[in-house]
């Protein structure tokens, strides 16, 4: 009890200090910040509704280019993790893919569509290529520990059928994880068209690209329609997800 | 008894998951060919290692498991599903694929990788396999996911992938534990059919003492460790001690 007094302690000490030095306790800094949300807020207001095609198109590009990095990412991600799934394959295997899997995943995905705007030019293709790349370091990070999560006894019982590894992951693990999997992927699509939204402000396609020119030339008005579209898309994809999982992912334990 | 007649015997099994802490103790025992045996035991007391060692998922630190006359440990687990068919307690069934799915996996050993990883299996397998699940009475359920079965239909399921598997000697640890008495019984009943008429030799580690006399040829009691009383379940002197242990 008292060692967990000391500990709360000790965070609440730290978290101070940091606090204080990232300058959250400057009242005259945070009351001016206030005072610009205000002046931000009417000059964002109202939206202006005239941009809507170039927006719609724009955003059109960005959903594209989520959905297909997306799904590119998955389709690698998968045969990546099941290499990288321990009581699968043997340990060099198995680590050599972890190691890809965390050499993808330390660079960010802005840094991945500028890498993938040098090595094929400016536009979508690079932002796609670059949501495909963060999303194999992603998922090729969750889904092995979620394949070492198979229960035993089904990986037993069945191996004990005569049954390969290759059988296991086709009957066994696949669809012991479908949920987890669905699960998963759906998140990511989620995450990949919010981080897609900025990718065009280093060249790599997208609503990103309008975004960046609404906020260099104090179009705030413009920017606030943009801004509302992206939640529009965010929110229906949210509902997406809920449905698929409703659809899906009932799956009640034996 | 000629060993033509023993479907499997272990010789010495001594086995520990940590050095030095035996959970198995030079346990010996022989399973007459097409007979059912049953082990009970206390919690703790090493069943379901016990069934592990024989069915060649875990490897005995001493001592060697025969099986028709092959030594399992020489042999890859893959090559053993001719010989042994094991049913764990959970069943191992999996639950978001159809009873039939689960039933052909029982196949799988005799399958290769073509056409069987896009899930299409030969012809004669999934016929067999239906009639399977014909013979457990629930072909009605073969398009049934199996976590939308009940427990009951879930053993007739677990039996029958074993059933398609063909093996020789089936072990199965607690299988029917989760249900009723007239259920376990019914399982149990089918269970020695295939023991009579097709010379299938069982070993099913058991708590119910009423279904142990019933359909057991031969009681093994396990306690920490040890087979400390073998039983048959026909002599009357037997049947005195058996009614002790109940």
């Amino acid at each position: 009890m008292r060692t967990d007094l000391f500990v709360m302690a000790l965070v609440a000490v730290l978290l101070s200090i940091v606090l204080g030095q990232l300058g959250f306790f400057d009242a005259a800094r945070l009351t001016k910040g206030l005072r610009n949300l205000g002046t931000l807020t009417l000059e964002m207001s109202p939206p202006d509704a005239s941009v809507l095609p170039v927006a719609g198109e724009a955003l059109w590009e960005t959903v594209q280019m989520s959905f297909a990095g997306t799904v590119l990412g998955f389709l690698v991600s998968l045969p990546l993790s099941i290499l990288g799934t321990r009581h699968l394959f043997s340990a060099p295997v198995s680590n050599l893919s972890r190691l890809i899997a965390a050499g993808i995943r330390t660079v960010p995905v802005l840094l991945w569509a500028i890498l993938f705007v040098i090595l094929v030019g400016l536009g979508p293709l690079a932002g796609t290529l670059g949501v495909a790349a963060y999303t194999v370091g992603y998922l090729a990070k969750i889904y092995p520990e979620l394949f070492e999560g198979t229960d035993p006894e089904i990986m037993e019982a069945v191996r004990s059928t005569g049954a390969s590894r290759f059988h296991l992951v086709r009957f066994v693990v696949l669809p012991e994880g479908a949920n987890a999997i669905l699960t998963q992927l759906l998140f990511m699509l989620e995450y990949n068209i919010r981080a897609s939204s900025i990718l065009g402000f280093v060249g790599a396609g997208g609503i990103g690209f309008i975004m960046q020119v609404y906020l260099q030339t104090l179009e705030y008005r413009r920017l606030a329609t943009v801004l509302l579209l992206i939640l529009l898309v965010v929110l229906v994809m949210d509902g997406l997800s809920a449905w698929l999982r409703k659809r899906f992912l009932l799956v009640p334990q034996l | 008894m000629d060993s033509a007649d023993i479907a499997l015997r272990a010789d010495g099994i001594c086995f520990a998951y940590r050095d030095g802490e035996w959970v198995l103790k030079d346990i010996s025992l022989s399973l007459p060919r097409g007979k059912a045996t049953m082990i009970m035991g206390p919690s703790g007391s090493g069943k379901t290692t016990l069934l592990k060692v024989l069915a060649g998922i875990l490897c005995p630190q001493r001592g060697r498991v025969e099986v028709l006359g092959h030594e399992i440990e020489k042999q890859a687990q893959r090559s053993l599903h001719s010989l042994i068919g094991y049913i764990p307690q959970q069943l191992g069934l999996v639950r978001n694929l159809t009873s039939l799915e689960n039933v052909l996996m029982g196949a799988l050993g005799r399958c290769g990788h073509g056409k069987v990883m896009l899930g299409i299996f030969p012809r004669h397998e999934v016929k067999q396999a239906q009639a399977a699940l014909d013979l457990m009475g629930i072909s009605d359920k073969s398009s049934e996911k199996v976590f939308r079965l009940s427990g009951g239909q879930r053993q007739r399921v677990a039996i029958a992938r074993t059933l398609l598997q063909r093996p020789r000697v089936v072990l199965a640890d607690e299988f029917v534990s989760d249900l009723d008495l007239t259920l376990a019984s019914e399982i149990l009943r089918f269970m020695r059919q295939a023991a009579d008429h097709e010379q299938i030799t069982f070993l099913v580690t058991m708590h119910e003492p009423q279904l142990v006399r019933e359909f057991a040829d031969q009681v093994l009691i396990l306690d920490r460790g040890q087979i400390v009383r073998r039983l048959r379940t026909d002599g009357p002197q037997e049947r005195s001690a058996f009614e002790v242990l109940q």
